[in-house]
């Protein structure tokens, strides 16, 4: 049984459907949305996948980013927010979502 | 900032160079923006390098998707295709010139000759008295001559040679371009 295969699999399929939605909540910068995603280990993921994720939405317009000068001693952060593209993309893949769902507990027999 | 955390950021810069100056400069600002955060979280630059990884892999995500989408020419790649084709050019001058030629040559001789030892083998036997028959056999200076029997089956072991050798100049020469094309195709040139 190759459980962590899988899961590592369902997280390549969900990470950006979670960050999006993360980001939709409240504006985030990089480093506040992988820690929040390590509190999750069935989605945890590093620096070398979040970021160039991150910049590929911003690429497909999902996404709009800014920097900001925080308070005195921390560096200036880069900040991303949900674009209206964004919420369009995040409302199609709940639709999907659901859908899968939906079918899984038809599967269960529930 | 500590040095070992500049390094890092150094080896970064110089693994981005495919990516646009404005890009690179952003993406190392937000790297650097969390190494000051987790620096504030009293987190040592050991540790902070350990969280990061390799720079090189680091660099070379978000280069995975840049490269898949756009091809940026580099002096790197022009020096490549360069060699390639030079390459090409010159053992292509030589190689596909002299297997075309001695892949057919080879197995046309390989034909005619068993045949032409053939029809004076049967001019032999059945004395028909063929014209000219005499020009045909295997001399070697006019010490030995041979049986024209014998003739035909030595012209028969060297035809099926010939013929070998032919086909493998034939294969060699289909391998030959094959490769080429799958080393340019490689080079996505």
């Amino acid at each position: 049984m190759n459980i962590d295969d899988w899961k590592s699999q369902i997280k390549r399929g969900t990470l950006e459907f979670c960050i999006l939605l993360m980001i939709r909540q409240q504006p985030s910068y990089g480093y506040e949305i992988i820690s929040t995603l390590e509190k999750y280990p069935i989605i945890a993921a590093k620096e070398n996948t979040i970021y160039p994720l991150l910049r590929r939405l911003l690429k497909e317009g999902y996404i709009s980013s800014s920097w900001q000068e925080s308070t005195e001693g921390l560096p200036p952060r880069k900040y991303y927010s949900i674009t209206d593209k964004g919420q369009e993309y995040i409302a199609a893949m709940s639709v999907e979502w659901e859908n899968l769902l939906g079918v899984i507990n038809k599967m269960k027999g529930e | 900032m500590e040095k070992v955390l500049n390094e890092y950021l150094e080896k970064m810069e110089k693994y981005l160079r495919p990516v646009a100056v404005s890009e690179r400069v952003d993406i190392i600002k937000e790297i650097k923006s969390e190494m000051q955060e987790l620096q504030s979280n009293d987190i040592p630059a050991e540790q902070i390098i350990e969280r990061l990884g390799n720079p090189k892999d680091l660099a070379k995500a978000y280069l995975g998707d840049l490269l898949s989408k756009e091809s940026r020419f580099s002096w790197n790649r022009f020096l490549i295709v360069c060699a390639f084709y030079s390459l090409v050019g010159f053992s292509g001058m030589v190689v596909i010139p002299c297997l075309a030629i001695i892949a057919p040559t080879f197995i046309v001789c390989g034909v005619i000759s068993p045949i032409l030892t053939a029809v004076k083998m049967i001019d032999y036997l059945f004395t028909l008295g063929i014209p000219y028959v005499e020009n045909i056999g295997i001399f070697l200076g006019g010490t030995v001559t041979f049986n024209p029997i014998i003739e035909f089956v030595i012209s028969l072991v060297v035809g099926a040679l010939l013929c070998w050798v032919g086909r493998g100049a034939w294969k060699l020469l289909a391998l030959y371009c094959k490769k080429i094309s799958k080393t340019a195709s490689n080079l996505s040139i």
